[in-house]
Protein backbone atom coordinates (compact mmCIF):
# COMPACT_ATOMS: atom_id res chain seq x y z
CA UNK A 1 0.00 0.00 0.00
CA UNK A 2 1.72 3.15 -1.17
CA UNK A 3 0.38 5.77 1.20
CA UNK A 4 3.35 8.13 0.99
CA UNK A 5 4.02 10.93 0.18
CA UNK A 6 1.14 12.74 1.89
CA UNK A 7 -0.21 14.55 -1.18
CA UNK A 8 -2.82 16.16 1.03
CA UNK A 9 -0.06 18.40 2.46
CA UNK A 10 -0.02 20.27 -0.84
CA UNK A 11 -3.81 20.03 -1.18
CA UNK A 12 -6.43 20.30 1.52
CA UNK A 13 -3.90 20.27 4.38
CA UNK A 14 -1.89 23.05 2.81
CA UNK A 15 -1.32 25.10 5.97
CA UNK A 16 0.11 22.09 7.76
CA UNK A 17 2.28 21.48 4.69
CA UNK A 18 3.79 24.95 4.97
CA UNK A 19 4.67 24.32 8.64
CA UNK A 20 6.35 21.07 7.57
CA UNK A 21 8.19 23.06 4.88
CA UNK A 22 9.67 25.38 7.52
CA UNK A 23 10.70 22.40 9.67
CA UNK A 24 12.39 20.63 6.76
CA UNK A 25 14.07 23.87 5.67
CA UNK A 26 15.33 24.33 9.22
CA UNK A 27 17.00 20.92 9.11
CA UNK A 28 18.46 21.73 5.68
CA UNK A 29 19.90 25.08 6.82
CA UNK A 30 21.23 23.73 10.11
CA UNK A 31 23.05 20.80 8.49
CA UNK A 32 24.49 23.03 5.73
CA UNK A 33 25.83 25.39 8.39
CA UNK A 34 27.38 22.58 10.43
CA UNK A 35 28.98 21.10 7.32
CA UNK A 36 30.74 24.46 6.88
CA UNK A 37 28.69 25.54 3.88
CA UNK A 38 27.94 28.96 5.34
CA UNK A 39 31.57 29.88 4.69
CA UNK A 40 32.70 30.71 1.17
CA UNK A 41 36.28 29.50 1.72
CA UNK A 42 35.08 26.05 2.70
CA UNK A 43 32.92 25.83 -0.44
CA UNK A 44 35.44 27.10 -2.99
CA UNK A 45 38.12 24.81 -1.50
CA UNK A 46 36.49 22.15 -3.66
CA UNK A 47 37.57 23.98 -6.81
CA UNK A 48 41.15 24.58 -5.66
CA UNK A 49 41.55 20.90 -4.86
CA UNK A 50 42.69 21.09 -1.26
CA UNK A 51 39.34 20.51 0.49
CA UNK A 52 36.85 18.11 -1.09
CA UNK A 53 34.17 18.61 1.58
CA UNK A 54 31.56 19.80 -0.95
CA UNK A 55 31.94 16.65 -2.99
CA UNK A 56 31.84 14.36 0.07
CA UNK A 57 28.78 15.99 1.65
CA UNK A 58 26.83 16.26 -1.57
CA UNK A 59 27.41 12.73 -2.73
CA UNK A 60 26.76 11.21 0.70
CA UNK A 61 23.47 13.11 0.79
CA UNK A 62 22.50 11.98 -2.70
CA UNK A 63 23.37 8.36 -1.91
CA UNK A 64 21.42 8.28 1.37
CA UNK A 65 18.29 9.93 -0.08
CA UNK A 66 18.50 7.87 -3.27
CA UNK A 67 18.80 4.54 -1.45
CA UNK A 68 16.13 5.53 1.08
CA UNK A 69 13.63 6.40 -1.64
CA UNK A 70 14.37 3.23 -3.63
CA UNK A 71 14.08 0.93 -0.60
CA UNK A 72 10.86 2.58 0.66
CA UNK A 73 9.46 2.41 -2.87
CA UNK A 74 10.25 -1.28 -3.18
CA UNK A 75 8.68 -1.95 0.22
CA UNK A 76 5.46 -0.46 -1.15
CA UNK A 77 5.42 2.33 1.43
CA UNK A 78 6.28 5.09 -1.04
CA UNK A 79 4.94 5.68 -4.55
CA UNK A 80 8.41 6.05 -6.09
CA UNK A 81 7.42 6.90 -9.65
CA UNK A 82 4.87 9.50 -8.62
CA UNK A 83 7.44 11.06 -6.28
CA UNK A 84 10.11 11.13 -8.99
CA UNK A 85 7.80 12.76 -11.52
CA UNK A 86 6.58 15.31 -8.98
CA UNK A 87 9.87 16.26 -7.32
CA UNK A 88 12.11 16.40 -10.39
CA UNK A 89 11.83 18.66 -13.39
CA UNK A 90 11.72 17.48 -16.96
CA UNK A 91 15.04 17.24 -18.74
CA UNK A 92 15.87 20.15 -21.05
CA UNK A 93 19.32 19.05 -22.10
CA UNK A 94 20.93 22.18 -23.61
CA UNK A 95 19.74 24.75 -21.06
CA UNK A 96 20.76 22.36 -18.29
CA UNK A 97 24.26 21.73 -19.63
CA UNK A 98 24.97 25.36 -20.59
CA UNK A 99 23.18 26.77 -17.53
CA UNK A 100 25.02 24.33 -15.27
CA UNK A 101 28.35 25.57 -16.63
CA UNK A 102 27.39 29.22 -16.02
CA UNK A 103 26.06 28.35 -12.55
CA UNK A 104 29.40 26.70 -11.76
CA UNK A 105 31.18 29.89 -12.82
CA UNK A 106 28.83 31.95 -10.65
CA UNK A 107 29.57 29.57 -7.79
CA UNK A 108 33.34 30.14 -7.92
CA UNK A 109 32.93 33.91 -8.39
CA UNK A 110 30.43 34.43 -5.56
CA UNK A 111 31.72 31.65 -3.30
CA UNK A 112 28.24 30.20 -2.76
CA UNK A 113 25.45 28.39 -4.49
CA UNK A 114 21.93 29.85 -4.15
CA UNK A 115 21.03 27.60 -1.19
CA UNK A 116 24.21 28.11 0.80
CA UNK A 117 24.09 31.88 0.21
CA UNK A 118 20.94 31.96 2.35
CA UNK A 119 22.83 30.14 5.13
CA UNK A 120 25.77 32.57 4.84
CA UNK A 121 23.37 35.50 4.98
CA UNK A 122 21.71 34.06 8.06
CA UNK A 123 25.09 33.77 9.79
CA UNK A 124 25.86 37.43 9.15
CA UNK A 125 28.11 37.20 6.11
CA UNK A 126 27.59 40.29 3.98
CA UNK A 127 28.99 38.54 0.90
CA UNK A 128 26.24 35.95 1.40
CA UNK A 129 23.66 38.72 1.45
CA UNK A 130 25.12 40.18 -1.77
CA UNK A 131 24.89 36.75 -3.41
CA UNK A 132 21.25 36.36 -2.34
CA UNK A 133 20.43 39.76 -3.85
CA UNK A 134 22.34 38.93 -7.04
CA UNK A 135 20.49 35.63 -7.40
CA UNK A 136 17.13 37.34 -7.03
CA UNK A 137 18.00 39.93 -9.69
CA UNK A 138 19.40 37.24 -12.00
CA UNK A 139 16.20 35.21 -11.70
CA UNK A 140 14.08 38.29 -12.42
CA UNK A 141 16.15 39.29 -15.47
CA UNK A 142 16.02 35.82 -17.02
CA UNK A 143 12.34 35.27 -16.22
CA UNK A 144 11.60 38.74 -17.59
CA UNK A 145 13.21 37.88 -20.92
CA UNK A 146 12.08 34.26 -21.12
CA UNK A 147 9.22 34.93 -23.55
CA UNK A 148 11.48 36.71 -26.10
CA UNK A 149 11.93 34.51 -29.15
CA UNK A 150 15.74 34.29 -28.96
CA UNK A 151 15.73 33.13 -25.34
CA UNK A 152 12.56 31.02 -25.58
CA UNK A 153 14.18 28.85 -28.25
CA UNK A 154 17.19 28.14 -26.05
CA UNK A 155 15.05 27.75 -22.92
CA UNK A 156 12.97 24.90 -24.37
CA UNK A 157 15.69 23.22 -26.45
CA UNK A 158 16.63 19.57 -25.91
CA UNK A 159 13.34 18.73 -24.22
CA UNK A 160 13.31 15.06 -23.28
CA UNK A 161 10.43 15.00 -20.79
CA UNK A 162 10.83 13.20 -17.48
CA UNK A 163 13.88 11.11 -18.24
CA UNK A 164 15.71 8.94 -15.70
CA UNK A 165 19.09 7.24 -15.79
CA UNK A 166 17.55 3.78 -15.76
CA UNK A 167 15.47 4.66 -18.82
CA UNK A 168 18.61 5.89 -20.55
CA UNK A 169 20.15 2.47 -19.87
CA UNK A 170 16.98 0.66 -21.03
CA UNK A 171 16.44 -1.00 -17.63
CA UNK A 172 12.97 -2.19 -16.57
CA UNK A 173 10.88 0.46 -14.73
CA UNK A 174 10.48 -1.56 -11.51
CA UNK A 175 13.99 -2.87 -10.89
CA UNK A 176 15.81 -0.14 -12.85
CA UNK A 177 16.01 2.53 -10.11
CA UNK A 178 17.45 0.02 -7.62
CA UNK A 179 20.01 -1.23 -10.12
CA UNK A 180 21.22 2.29 -10.94
CA UNK A 181 21.16 3.23 -7.24
CA UNK A 182 23.49 0.35 -6.39
CA UNK A 183 25.87 1.36 -9.20
CA UNK A 184 25.86 5.01 -8.08
CA UNK A 185 26.55 3.96 -4.47
CA UNK A 186 29.47 1.78 -5.49
CA UNK A 187 30.90 4.62 -7.60
CA UNK A 188 30.45 7.10 -4.75
CA UNK A 189 32.22 4.87 -2.21
CA UNK A 190 35.07 4.38 -4.68
CA UNK A 191 35.31 8.16 -5.18
CA UNK A 192 35.26 8.77 -1.40
CA UNK A 193 38.23 6.46 -0.93
CA UNK A 194 40.01 8.28 -3.78
CA UNK A 195 39.16 11.69 -2.29
CA UNK A 196 40.64 10.71 1.11
CA UNK A 197 43.87 9.57 -0.57
CA UNK A 198 44.08 12.76 -2.65
CA UNK A 199 43.56 15.01 0.38
CA UNK A 200 46.16 13.08 2.39
CA UNK A 201 48.66 13.36 -0.46
CA UNK A 202 48.05 17.13 -0.79
CA UNK A 203 48.15 17.66 2.99
CA UNK A 204 51.59 16.05 3.06
CA UNK A 205 52.81 18.82 0.74
CA UNK A 206 50.99 21.79 2.29
CA UNK A 207 49.78 21.87 5.90
CA UNK A 208 46.11 22.64 5.18
CA UNK A 209 44.14 19.95 6.98
CA UNK A 210 40.75 19.32 5.41
CA UNK A 211 38.08 17.22 7.08
CA UNK A 212 39.33 13.67 7.29
CA UNK A 213 36.86 10.82 7.26
CA UNK A 214 37.72 9.58 10.75
CA UNK A 215 35.97 6.69 12.39
CA UNK A 216 32.33 7.96 12.26
CA UNK A 217 32.83 8.68 8.56
CA UNK A 218 33.71 5.09 7.85
CA UNK A 219 30.66 3.97 9.85
CA UNK A 220 28.54 6.04 7.47
CA UNK A 221 30.29 4.50 4.48
CA UNK A 222 29.63 1.04 5.89
CA UNK A 223 25.97 2.01 6.40
CA UNK A 224 25.71 3.10 2.78
CA UNK A 225 27.22 -0.19 1.74
CA UNK A 226 24.59 -2.04 3.79
CA UNK A 227 21.76 0.02 2.30
CA UNK A 228 23.15 -0.61 -1.16
CA UNK A 229 23.04 -4.34 -0.47
CA UNK A 230 19.37 -3.93 0.48
CA UNK A 231 18.89 -2.07 -2.79
CA UNK A 232 20.61 -4.90 -4.64
CA UNK A 233 18.22 -7.37 -3.04
CA UNK A 234 15.35 -5.17 -4.22
CA UNK A 235 16.73 -5.17 -7.75
CA UNK A 236 17.01 -8.96 -7.75
CA UNK A 237 13.61 -9.74 -6.24
CA UNK A 238 11.18 -10.20 -9.13
CA UNK A 239 8.87 -7.27 -9.72
CA UNK A 240 5.22 -7.20 -8.82
CA UNK A 241 3.30 -7.28 -5.60
CA UNK A 242 3.99 -3.71 -4.66
CA UNK A 243 1.77 -2.15 -7.33
CA UNK A 244 -1.53 -3.80 -6.39
CA UNK A 245 -3.00 -0.75 -4.65
CA UNK A 246 -1.93 2.82 -4.98
CA UNK A 247 -3.31 6.21 -4.14
CA UNK A 248 -3.84 8.60 -7.02
CA UNK A 249 -2.30 12.07 -7.05
CA UNK A 250 -5.17 14.54 -6.86
CA UNK A 251 -5.48 17.09 -9.66
CA UNK A 252 -7.81 20.03 -9.22
CA UNK A 253 -10.53 20.75 -11.78
CA UNK A 254 -8.86 24.08 -12.65
CA UNK A 255 -5.50 22.42 -13.23
CA UNK A 256 -7.08 19.76 -15.42
CA UNK A 257 -9.01 22.38 -17.38
CA UNK A 258 -5.83 24.35 -17.97
CA UNK A 259 -3.72 21.33 -18.93
CA UNK A 260 -6.41 19.87 -21.21
CA UNK A 261 -6.21 23.08 -23.22
CA UNK A 262 -2.52 23.94 -22.96
CA UNK A 263 -0.89 20.53 -23.25
CA UNK A 264 -3.44 17.87 -24.21
CA UNK A 265 -0.64 15.80 -25.74
CA UNK A 266 0.81 15.14 -22.28
CA UNK A 267 -2.40 13.70 -20.85
CA UNK A 268 -4.33 10.52 -21.33
CA UNK A 269 -7.76 11.17 -19.85
CA UNK A 270 -10.08 8.27 -19.05
CA UNK A 271 -13.67 8.97 -18.05
CA UNK A 272 -14.89 6.13 -15.80
CA UNK A 273 -18.50 7.31 -15.52
CA UNK A 274 -21.44 5.59 -17.16
CA UNK A 275 -21.07 5.71 -20.94
CA UNK A 276 -24.27 7.78 -21.42
CA UNK A 277 -23.12 10.49 -18.99
CA UNK A 278 -19.67 10.54 -20.56
CA UNK A 279 -21.07 10.67 -24.09
CA UNK A 280 -23.13 13.73 -23.20
CA UNK A 281 -20.40 15.80 -21.58
CA UNK A 282 -16.78 15.09 -20.74
CA UNK A 283 -13.35 16.63 -20.33
CA UNK A 284 -11.92 17.52 -23.77
CA UNK A 285 -9.89 14.63 -25.11
CA UNK A 286 -11.29 12.11 -22.64
CA UNK A 287 -12.06 8.55 -23.66
CA UNK A 288 -15.20 6.95 -22.20
CA UNK A 289 -14.02 3.83 -20.43
CA UNK A 290 -16.33 2.22 -17.87
CA UNK A 291 -14.29 0.61 -15.04
CA UNK A 292 -14.99 -2.95 -16.23
CA UNK A 293 -13.33 -2.15 -19.58
CA UNK A 294 -10.16 -0.73 -17.99
CA UNK A 295 -8.34 -4.04 -18.03
CA UNK A 296 -8.74 -4.29 -21.82
CA UNK A 297 -6.60 -1.16 -22.32
CA UNK A 298 -3.40 -2.93 -21.28
CA UNK A 299 -2.29 0.06 -19.19
CA UNK A 300 0.43 -1.98 -17.49
CA UNK A 301 2.29 -2.23 -20.79
CA UNK A 302 1.88 1.42 -21.81
CA UNK A 303 5.02 3.56 -21.85
CA UNK A 304 3.98 5.76 -18.94
CA UNK A 305 5.14 8.90 -20.75
CA UNK A 306 1.73 10.56 -20.49
CA UNK A 307 -0.02 11.46 -17.26
CA UNK A 308 -3.03 9.19 -16.84
CA UNK A 309 -6.00 11.20 -15.58
CA UNK A 310 -9.00 9.38 -14.13
CA UNK A 311 -12.37 11.13 -14.10
CA UNK A 312 -15.25 9.69 -12.06
CA UNK A 313 -18.49 10.93 -10.53
CA UNK A 314 -16.66 12.00 -7.38
CA UNK A 315 -13.08 12.02 -6.05
CA UNK A 316 -11.56 8.57 -6.42
CA UNK A 317 -10.49 7.09 -3.10
CA UNK A 318 -8.45 4.34 -4.66
CA UNK A 319 -7.14 3.69 -8.14
CA UNK A 320 -8.68 0.63 -9.85
CA UNK A 321 -6.12 -2.17 -10.07
CA UNK A 322 -5.96 -2.06 -13.88
CA UNK A 323 -5.00 1.63 -13.78
CA UNK A 324 -2.67 1.22 -10.79
CA UNK A 325 -0.41 -0.92 -12.96
CA UNK A 326 0.21 2.06 -15.27
CA UNK A 327 3.95 2.82 -15.10
CA UNK A 328 3.55 6.64 -15.28
CA UNK A 329 1.79 9.13 -13.03
CA UNK A 330 -1.84 8.44 -12.22
CA UNK A 331 -3.88 11.53 -11.40
CA UNK A 332 -7.48 11.61 -10.17
CA UNK A 333 -9.80 14.55 -10.71
CA UNK A 334 -10.68 16.09 -7.35
CA UNK A 335 -14.42 16.37 -6.85
CA UNK A 336 -15.14 14.26 -9.92
CA UNK A 337 -16.70 15.52 -13.17
CA UNK A 338 -19.03 17.82 -11.27
CA UNK A 339 -16.07 19.97 -10.23
CA UNK A 340 -14.83 20.16 -13.82
CA UNK A 341 -18.29 21.16 -15.05
CA UNK A 342 -17.97 24.35 -12.99
CA UNK A 343 -14.74 25.48 -14.71
CA UNK A 344 -14.55 28.09 -17.44
CA UNK A 345 -13.37 25.51 -19.97
CA UNK A 346 -16.49 23.41 -19.41
CA UNK A 347 -18.63 26.53 -19.69
CA UNK A 348 -17.01 27.37 -23.02
CA UNK A 349 -17.63 23.84 -24.25
CA UNK A 350 -21.28 23.94 -23.19
CA UNK A 351 -21.68 26.73 -25.72
CA UNK A 352 -20.97 24.22 -28.47
CA UNK A 353 -24.45 23.01 -29.43
CA UNK A 354 -23.61 19.37 -29.97
CA UNK A 355 -20.70 17.63 -28.39
CA UNK A 356 -18.47 15.84 -30.87
CA UNK A 357 -18.97 12.07 -30.89
CA UNK A 358 -17.14 10.30 -28.07
CA UNK A 359 -13.76 8.97 -28.95
CA UNK A 360 -13.78 5.19 -29.19
CA UNK A 361 -12.07 3.15 -26.54
CA UNK A 362 -8.51 3.00 -27.75
CA UNK A 363 -7.05 -0.43 -28.26
CA UNK A 364 -4.10 -1.55 -26.21
CA UNK A 365 -1.51 -0.21 -28.58
CA UNK A 366 1.87 -1.49 -27.53
CA UNK A 367 3.99 1.54 -26.76
CA UNK A 368 7.25 1.69 -28.62
CA UNK A 369 10.45 2.05 -26.61
CA UNK A 370 11.07 5.60 -25.50
CA UNK A 371 14.03 6.72 -27.52
CA UNK A 372 15.00 9.65 -25.36
CA UNK A 373 14.24 12.36 -27.85
CA UNK A 374 11.96 14.75 -29.58
CA UNK A 375 8.28 14.60 -29.92
CA UNK A 376 5.77 16.34 -27.80
CA UNK A 377 6.39 15.67 -24.15
CA UNK A 378 8.97 12.97 -24.79
CA UNK B 1 28.89 21.33 23.34
CA UNK B 2 31.53 24.09 23.42
CA UNK B 3 31.38 26.60 20.60
CA UNK B 4 34.25 26.20 18.19
CA UNK B 5 34.06 28.30 15.00
CA UNK B 6 36.60 26.19 13.10
CA UNK B 7 35.05 22.83 13.94
CA UNK B 8 32.71 21.32 11.34
CA UNK B 9 30.80 18.08 11.25
CA UNK B 10 32.45 15.10 9.69
CA UNK B 11 31.60 15.47 5.98
CA UNK B 12 30.14 11.98 5.61
CA UNK B 13 27.99 12.34 8.73
CA UNK B 14 26.86 15.79 7.56
CA UNK B 15 26.08 14.32 4.15
CA UNK B 16 24.09 11.46 5.67
CA UNK B 17 22.15 13.96 7.83
CA UNK B 18 21.48 16.09 4.75
CA UNK B 19 20.35 12.97 2.89
CA UNK B 20 17.89 12.15 5.67
CA UNK B 21 16.47 15.69 5.56
CA UNK B 22 16.06 15.34 1.80
CA UNK B 23 14.47 11.92 2.22
CA UNK B 24 12.04 13.40 4.75
CA UNK B 25 11.06 16.05 2.20
CA UNK B 26 10.53 13.31 -0.40
CA UNK B 27 8.54 10.99 1.84
CA UNK B 28 6.39 13.53 3.67
CA UNK B 29 5.85 16.26 1.07
CA UNK B 30 6.63 14.61 -2.25
CA UNK B 31 9.00 17.51 -2.97
CA UNK B 32 12.75 17.95 -3.04
CA UNK B 33 14.74 20.76 -1.44
CA UNK B 34 15.33 23.99 -3.32
CA UNK B 35 16.40 27.59 -3.13
CA UNK B 36 16.41 29.52 -6.41
CA UNK B 37 12.66 29.15 -6.99
CA UNK B 38 12.03 30.99 -3.74
CA UNK B 39 14.38 33.77 -4.88
CA UNK B 40 12.14 34.37 -7.90
CA UNK B 41 9.05 34.54 -5.70
CA UNK B 42 10.69 37.04 -3.36
CA UNK B 43 11.97 39.07 -6.31
CA UNK B 44 8.59 39.18 -8.01
CA UNK B 45 6.94 40.27 -4.77
CA UNK B 46 9.50 43.09 -4.39
CA UNK B 47 9.28 44.12 -8.04
CA UNK B 48 5.50 44.07 -7.93
CA UNK B 49 5.54 46.50 -5.01
CA UNK B 50 7.86 48.93 -6.83
CA UNK B 51 6.65 48.59 -10.41
CA UNK B 52 3.57 46.43 -11.09
CA UNK B 53 3.84 47.22 -14.80
CA UNK B 54 7.19 45.44 -15.08
CA UNK B 55 5.67 42.27 -13.65
CA UNK B 56 2.68 42.42 -15.99
CA UNK B 57 4.93 42.84 -19.04
CA UNK B 58 6.63 39.43 -18.73
CA UNK B 59 4.52 36.23 -18.76
CA UNK B 60 6.92 34.28 -16.53
CA UNK B 61 6.92 37.01 -13.88
CA UNK B 62 3.16 37.34 -14.02
CA UNK B 63 2.73 33.58 -13.62
CA UNK B 64 4.97 33.62 -10.56
CA UNK B 65 3.04 36.48 -9.01
CA UNK B 66 -0.43 35.14 -9.85
CA UNK B 67 0.05 32.02 -7.77
CA UNK B 68 1.67 29.99 -10.50
CA UNK B 69 3.17 26.75 -9.48
CA UNK B 70 2.30 25.52 -5.98
CA UNK B 71 5.86 24.24 -5.56
CA UNK B 72 7.06 27.81 -5.35
CA UNK B 73 5.00 28.38 -2.26
CA UNK B 74 6.51 25.36 -0.59
CA UNK B 75 9.95 26.68 -1.53
CA UNK B 76 9.39 30.10 0.01
CA UNK B 77 8.51 28.53 3.36
CA UNK B 78 11.30 26.00 3.06
CA UNK B 79 13.83 28.78 2.46
CA UNK B 80 12.45 30.64 5.47
CA UNK B 81 13.30 27.47 7.40
CA UNK B 82 16.79 27.40 5.82
CA UNK B 83 17.45 30.92 7.09
CA UNK B 84 16.24 30.02 10.59
CA UNK B 85 18.25 26.78 10.57
CA UNK B 86 21.35 28.57 9.32
CA UNK B 87 20.95 31.19 12.04
CA UNK B 88 20.58 28.53 14.74
CA UNK B 89 23.57 26.60 13.38
CA UNK B 90 25.77 29.70 13.22
CA UNK B 91 24.76 30.87 16.69
CA UNK B 92 25.41 27.53 18.36
CA UNK B 93 28.75 27.06 16.58
CA UNK B 94 30.04 30.56 17.30
CA UNK B 95 30.16 31.46 13.61
CA UNK B 96 27.48 34.14 13.84
CA UNK B 97 28.85 37.63 13.18
CA UNK B 98 28.88 40.43 10.63
CA UNK B 99 31.82 40.04 8.26
CA UNK B 100 32.84 39.77 4.62
CA UNK B 101 34.53 36.47 3.83
CA UNK B 102 37.45 36.92 1.42
CA UNK B 103 41.12 36.22 0.85
CA UNK B 104 43.53 38.14 3.15
CA UNK B 105 44.60 40.67 0.50
CA UNK B 106 41.40 41.09 -1.52
CA UNK B 107 39.52 44.39 -0.97
CA UNK B 108 36.17 44.20 0.78
CA UNK B 109 34.13 46.23 -1.74
CA UNK B 110 35.48 44.18 -4.64
CA UNK B 111 34.51 40.98 -2.84
CA UNK B 112 30.96 42.25 -2.40
CA UNK B 113 30.84 43.15 -6.11
CA UNK B 114 32.05 39.68 -7.04
CA UNK B 115 29.41 38.12 -4.78
CA UNK B 116 26.69 40.21 -6.41
CA UNK B 117 27.92 39.41 -9.92
CA UNK B 118 28.29 35.70 -9.18
CA UNK B 119 24.79 35.72 -7.74
CA UNK B 120 23.47 37.34 -10.91
CA UNK B 121 25.06 34.63 -13.06
CA UNK B 122 23.67 31.88 -10.82
CA UNK B 123 20.21 33.41 -10.69
CA UNK B 124 19.90 33.60 -14.45
CA UNK B 125 21.48 30.15 -14.94
CA UNK B 126 19.25 28.50 -12.32
CA UNK B 127 16.20 29.71 -14.22
CA UNK B 128 17.51 28.11 -17.43
CA UNK B 129 18.29 24.85 -15.60
CA UNK B 130 14.94 24.68 -13.76
CA UNK B 131 16.68 24.62 -10.40
CA UNK B 132 20.00 25.16 -8.67
CA UNK B 133 22.39 22.88 -6.84
CA UNK B 134 19.72 22.15 -4.21
CA UNK B 135 16.70 21.55 -6.39
CA UNK B 136 18.36 20.13 -9.47
CA UNK B 137 21.65 18.47 -8.41
CA UNK B 138 20.71 17.26 -4.93
CA UNK B 139 16.99 16.46 -5.24
CA UNK B 140 16.91 15.54 -8.92
CA UNK B 141 20.20 13.67 -8.63
CA UNK B 142 18.90 11.53 -5.76
CA UNK B 143 15.87 10.61 -7.87
CA UNK B 144 18.16 9.72 -10.79
CA UNK B 145 16.86 12.35 -13.22
CA UNK B 146 19.08 12.34 -16.32
CA UNK B 147 18.99 16.13 -16.70
CA UNK B 148 20.02 16.61 -13.07
CA UNK B 149 23.15 14.52 -13.53
CA UNK B 150 24.09 16.34 -16.72
CA UNK B 151 23.58 19.61 -14.84
CA UNK B 152 25.69 18.48 -11.89
CA UNK B 153 28.67 17.51 -14.04
CA UNK B 154 28.35 20.85 -15.84
CA UNK B 155 28.41 22.80 -12.56
CA UNK B 156 31.67 21.17 -11.50
CA UNK B 157 33.11 21.75 -15.00
CA UNK B 158 32.18 25.46 -14.87
CA UNK B 159 33.67 25.88 -11.39
CA UNK B 160 36.96 24.21 -12.25
CA UNK B 161 37.20 26.07 -15.58
CA UNK B 162 37.09 29.48 -13.90
CA UNK B 163 38.76 28.71 -10.54
CA UNK B 164 42.29 29.57 -11.67
CA UNK B 165 41.27 33.05 -12.84
CA UNK B 166 39.61 34.10 -9.59
CA UNK B 167 42.13 32.57 -7.17
CA UNK B 168 43.17 36.00 -5.89
CA UNK B 169 39.72 36.53 -4.38
CA UNK B 170 40.35 33.68 -1.99
CA UNK B 171 44.11 33.63 -1.34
Amino acid sequence: MSSLPFWSLSGELRELGLVVAIAIGFGFGFVLERAGFGRAQKLVGQFFGHDLTVFKVMFSAIVVAMLGAVVLGAAGILDYRALADHATSETFLWPMVAGGFVLGMGFIVSGYCPGTSYVAMASGKLDGLATVLGTIVGQLVYAGLEHQAWLARFHSSGRLGHLYLWELLHLPPRAGPAMVAVAVTATAIGCFVGAERLERALAARAPAPASPAGRPGFAVLAGMGGLALAGLAVALVPAGGSASTRAAIPISADDLARRSVEEPWRLRILDLRAVEACAARRVPGAACVPPEKLASLGLADASGALDLVLVADRSLAEVPAAAAAYPGRVLALEGGYGAFARTSVAAALAGVATAPPPSPIPAAAPAGPRKGGGGCGG
Amino acid sequence: MPRDPVKFWNPYLAGAALGLVLLAAFVVMGNGLGASGASLRLGVAALGAVSPGAVASAPALERASAGGHPLDFWLVFEVLGVVLGGLAGAYTSGRLGLEVLRGPTFPRWARLGMALGGGLLMGAAARATRGCTSGQALSGGALLSAGSWAFMLSVFAGGYALAYFVRRVWR
